[in-house]
């Protein structure tokens, strides 16, 4: 099977502090990969470098065969249409409601002028709703999106993310501003959706219990460098000690 | 949800989103058609367009552009003084802005909404007399000189410095505020920990653009006989000495591009 992103000898950072240091991995069309590590490992510079919102020094990124690296700006811009984001804190727009929000999922295929005015087809609009329906919240489509519950709003970012219909999803930190049940919640719903519309994930995440419990791959990183990769089973107390260089409790 | 229901919805949705695109593009076209009887009646209509003609614009340009170097050496002494008057000016308005803020700040204001409304309204006379009629009734108490240009300044400057100032108390963060109430701290404290190093980054920016407004002003306090660059402006207006005129705009440019330069690494240094 071909892989749908490849990352080999990855590296990134400023001058002064190397935040990458050489990390490669290989990401199929059915997986869902869980990068774990401690804060400041590079969890979130590895996801930003797949889509380049972070420049990578050197390296390849190797998304369905294309290296990414040597896009100019404008092809590069076309490719991440393809690769749909999910944020620690939702990156909604506040004050636009939350069908505006979704529809700026669609803002890649929509020309400047029509989205000024807000003409989205009524394609993407059904489109919107459907998938509003479908994380639970037809109820809300009116609403601004400063009026919902941080779960709701995780929603929305999901929604916006799978409107691009995306051939890879780049998730940060889902559920580090939720609380555990609706953690759980959400982690169930991104894995379903994954599932769903069989879009391979690559979600960073620093609870270990919740990684564990809905990846099918684990990578570890600790200080830019690739410590761990291996199946949840895989992921025993010494691969942790490893990781996070401390005892485990 | 089902096809149907889902498709009654969409439809739903687009003519709702159809309705609201409609009145911004009214609100628009009112917006537009306004501007454009302005220009008409302000503009077009008002205008002695015979007397403008390609030749007598190059002539008026043409004579801006004859320098008269020989007013050179009478800059220096008005320039420092300028600058000197809108620096006192610009810590004299602050010094006066700083209650106007607390009162005018509607969730620090201490005593509700008299004292929000007095705030309020000391705010709005400073800016709404201009600052050569604040300079007029300055000479009339003081008499001619520098120190009405500046207190005029001084009094036309808090309008704008406090508002912002009780403008961004009312947008800081609760967080902290909650933070030091709970350890606590006494009202004063709260001010200063919680309050004052959030909006320090807006007092700072919003001086130092107020010291370059107050450049400019000073340049035209010279009309009520308040010192500066302006009375040399005047002067030369006076003598219709074109090229003179251009050299002190362009030592009044000089001034305004030197402050620019002094408030970038000021807003850098503090913020």
């Amino acid at each position: 099977m071909q892989a749908v992103l490849e990352v080999k000898d990855l590296h990134a950072g400023y001058a002064e502090r190397e935040i990458l240091k050489g990390v490669s991995f290989t990401l199929g069309p059915d997986d869902f990969f869980a990068v774990i590590g401690p804060s400041g490992a590079g969890k979130s510079t590895l996801i930003r470098c797949v889509n380049r919102l972070v420049e990578p020094k050197s390296g390849q990124v190797l998304f369905n065969g294309v290296d990414l690296l040597k896009l100019s700006y404008s092809e590069m811009r076309l490719q991440r249409r393809n690769i749909g984001m999910i944020f620690q804190e939702f990156n909604l727009i506040e004050r636009l409601s939350v069908m505006d929000n979704v529809l700026t999922g669609r803002l890649g295929y929509t020309g400047t002028l029509r989205s000024i005015l807000r003409m989205y087809t009524k394609d993407d609009i059904a489109q919107a709703l459907r998938l509003l329906d479908r994380v639970g919240l037809s109820e809300h489509v009116d609403k601004r999106a400063d009026r919902l519950s941080g779960g709701q709003r995780q929603r929305v970012g999901i929604a916006r993310a799978l409107i691009q219909n995306p051939k890879l999803l780049l998730v940060d930190e889902p559920t580090s501003s939720l609380d555990p049940k609706i953690s759980r919640e959400v982690m169930t719903l991104i894995r379903e959706i994954a599932a769903e519309f069989h879009i391979p994930v690559l979600c960073n995440i620093h609870d270990v219990d919740l990684a564990c419990d809905f990846c099918t791959r684990v990578i570890g990183l600790q200080d830019g460098i690739k410590k761990f990769e291996g199946t949840p089973a895989e992921l025993d107390k010494a691969a942790l000690q490893d990781i996070y260089a401390m005892e485990v409790l | 949800m089902n096809a149907a229901t889902l498709a009654l919805r969409v439809e739903d949705i687009e003519a709702g989103r159809k309705r609201t695109r409609r009145l911004r593009f009214l609100a628009y076209a009112v917006i537009l058609i306004a501007v454009a009887w302005s220009i008409e009646v302000i503009v077009v209509r008002d205008t002695d367009w015979s007397r403008i003609t390609l030749a007598s614009l190059l002539d008026s340009a043409h004579r801006f552009t004859q320098l008269d170097t020989s007013v050179v050496p009478e800059l220096w002494e008005p320039a420092l003084e300028t600058v000197v008057m809108a620096t006192l000016a610009t810590v004299l308005g602050l010094i006066m802005s700083i209650p106007v803020a607390w009162l005018g700040a509607a969730n620090i204001t201490p005593f509700g909404k008299a004292s929000y409304a007095v705030g309020r309204f000391l705010m709005t006379m400073s800016r709404s007399v201009h600052e050569i009629v604040w300079g007029l009734i300055f000479v009339s108490a003081v008499g001619l000189g520098a120190l009405a240009g500046v207190l005029a300044m001084a009094v036309r400057s808090i309008g704008f410095i406090s508002k912002t100032i009780a403008e961004a108390i009312e947008d800081v963060d609760p967080k902290p505020l909650e933070a030091i109430r709970a350890t606590g701290g006494t009202k004063f404290q709260i001010l200063w920990f919680a309050i004052l190093p959030q909006i320090i980054p807006v007092f700072v920016g919003n001086m130092i653009f107020e010291w370059d407004i107050n450049i400019r002003r000073s340049t035209i306090m010279g009309l009520v006989g308040a010192g500066g660059l302006g009375l040399l402006l005047f002067r030369q207006m006076a003598m219709s000495n074109y090229g003179g005129i251009a050299v002190v705009i362009l030592a009044v440019l000089v001034l305004i591009i030197l402050g620019e330069i002094a408030s970038h690494y000021a807003r850098r240094a503090v913020i």
